[in-house]
């Protein structure tokens, strides 16, 4: 059983620490291994913030907050390059924390349409507040994630892409790891028991738009720190990476990946990630491959692709349980 | 420990609720009654806070709570059950009572996500409470069963077993015998009688007139919105206002 669980949870761990090191040569690869992280880091977030039934829309909106925070902070103000980073997550915090008062008291589609809205308004923010953001130009180089050392140990320095994916890596598992506790404990039961029936959560002493509130802004705050990432790693911000369909494609990764499995959203968002850039060739028909992957995976995969495993072996079961039928 | 003072509830231009007075006195298992669309579950709602009333006051332990959000009051120690069996259909049965759990665990949201030591003793603390509660309903067997594939009578006791978790000092049962077979009865009353020894006050919500005579202390009637008759369980079933708003008034009694 222990063993078990230590397979489960290290082999992956240990496949995703030692394969910069396979694809060390390809500087493309290793975008692909950077941006992986990146989205993994959103679809689990926004994951988070449906377990207790809400789906955000707006959830690239936080992205991008983080993203400018961090960009603006410390090329207008000065801020130390990890200074800024940590701000990102917090300003997307305190963003979600504003109107986490409102928009958690309303449902599903309400709720959806507020985030929406949401996302779209803060895209505009960076788009229109040009003194800041440099509209739709822009923010050209931006220093990278500042060189950490260790005096007489080692020195990391962030001027290649190799170094960012043990950075995105290590920011990946701490998320995923607080996310998971989240989850596996008392609050993550609670959040689900409100997706099931916010009136009897309530009956029995739940304050639900409280819990609603806490998981956006948790949500929110990983988002935003990997909008800070982002910015510091592409050195090159524009509002149109955070249009609406950066919000929506985290939540297709979420529904590919199966909202109900923890492991679903990192599932989604790295297969979602890579298999478009196999079919590369195709780039312009990416919203089609998308679409024709999330019809697939509704009609015949409705845990998505993480309840594929469980639903295989109960097909096998079904076989071998006819087979054993018909022989006798 | 429970007192309404001309509680009123109106919805738009209709009074659901006209200036009820009742009290629940520590122990006591109250019995409403009346017909459909008196307003009975509407009391409930108003007591618990799933609706504001218009006027009047709910007295709990000598403080108004009317007004209050639900999560508030039962913090407070009021518990209740609903009409529709509304339970955690995706959960386990254990699960449903561990997550009801809570107020009586008193888990702190950071405590929870460094997973310390005092957090895992008031885990475990709380799956055996909730195993203690199941026993007392009888549902311990099945703990392990998904509630959505319970019968409906289990669902029932499920539903209670939920509110009790929250450990309540006074409980709301909404219809808790609807629906069920005369052996589900006896083992329901049986249980409804055993909260009661355990300390609880108890007000419920039944139609199931046979129940309703046979387990409470005190009935009070309603009909549309207001108060027709309160008293004994003898006394209210010689009432003749009762057996006029439950069979209407006759030509020939007119």
């Amino acid at each position: 059983m222990k063993s078990d669980r230590i397979l489960r949870y290290l082999a992956p761990i240990l496949l995703f620490i030692l394969l910069p090191l396979f694809l060390q040569g390809n500087q493309y690869y290793l975008h692909i291994f950077i941006i992986c992280g990146i989205n993994v880091i959103l679809a689990s977030s926004l994951r988070a913030i449906t377990t207790t039934g809400q789906v955000s829309l707006g959830h690239g909106g936080f992205m991008c907050i983080g993203a400018y925070t961090s960009a603006v902070l410390t090329m207008k103000f000065g801020f130390p390059v990890y200074g800024a980073f940590f701000m990102g997550g917090l300003v997307a915090i305190a963003v979600a924390a504003a109107i986490a008062y409102p928009i958690t008291r309303v449902k599903t589609v309400y709720f959806a349409m507020l985030t929406l809205f949401l996302g779209i308004v803060i895209m505009l923010i960076a788009l229109e507040w040009r003194d800041m953001t440099g509209g739709s130009y822009g923010i050209l180089d931006i220093p990278p994630l500042g060189t950490i050392s260790i005096p007489g140990l080692f020195t990391i320095d962030f001027s290649t892409k190799f170094p960012h994916c043990y950075f995105i890596l290590f920011l990946a598992l701490l998320i995923l790891l607080f996310l998971y506790r989240i989850e596996r404990s008392y609050l993550g039961m609670t959040l689900k028991s409100i997706a099931q029936d916010e009136f009897l959560a309530a009956s029995i002493g739940t304050n639900v738009a409280n819990f609603k509130a806490i998981i956006f802004c948790v949500g929110c705050f990983c988002a935003g720190l990997a909008g800070s990432f982002y910015a510091h790693y592409n050195s090159v911000l524009t509002p149109g990476t955070f249009d609406i369909f950066s919000s929506i494609y985290i939540i297709v990764h979420v529904i590919v990946g199966g909202g109900k499995k923890f492991s679903g959203a990192i599932i989604g968002a790295l297969v979602l990630t890579v298999v478009p850039e196999i079919f590369r060739v195709v780039k312009e028909f990416q919203p089609f491959v998308f679409v024709g992957v999330l019809f697939l995976v509704i009609f015949f995969l409705p845990e998505g692709l993480a309840g594929l495993p469980e639903r295989v072996r109960a097909e096998i079961k079904r076989i071998s349980k006819g087979r054993a039928q018909n022989n006798a | 420990m429970l007192e309404t003072r001309g509680l009123t509830k109106n919805f738009g231009g209709l009074r659901a609720i006209n200036d009820i007075n009742l009290t629940v006195t520590a122990g006591e298992i109250l019995g409403i009654i009346g017909p459909n669309g008196a307003g009975k579950t509407t009391l409930f709602n108003l007591i618990t806070g799933f609706l504001q009333p218009t006027g009047g006051e709910v007295l709990f332990e000598g403080k108004n709570i009317a007004g209050n959000k639900p999560h508030t009051i039962a913090e407070l120690g009021v518990a209740r059950t609903f009409q529709l069996d509304r339970i955690f259909h995706d959960f386990t049965v254990l699960q449903n009572v561990v997550v009801a759990s809570r107020l009586h665990a008193g888990i702190g949201f950071w405590e929870a996500i460094f997973n310390t030591s005092g957090y895992r003793r008031k885990h475990v603390n709380t799956w055996d409470y909730a195993l203690k509660i199941l026993q007392f309903i009888g549902l311990d067997d099945k703990k392990d069963e998904l509630a959505r594939n319970l019968a409906h009578g289990h669902q029932k006791m499920l539903g209670m077993a939920i509110a009790l978790a929250a450990n309540p000092k006074l409980l709301l049962l909404d219809e808790p015998f609807a629906g069920m077979n005369p052996r589900e009865l006896d083992a329901a009353l049986e249980l409804v009688r055993a909260i009661r020894a355990g300390g609880k006050s108890i007000m419920l919500i039944e139609h199931n007139m046979r129940a309703v005579m046979n387990v409470c202390d005190r009935i009070v009637v309603l009909n549309f919105g207001t108060e027709v008759a309160r008293g004994s369980p003898e006394k209210v079933r010689q009432n003749t206002d009762v057996i006029q708003c439950y069979l209407g008034v006759g030509k020939r009694a007119a």
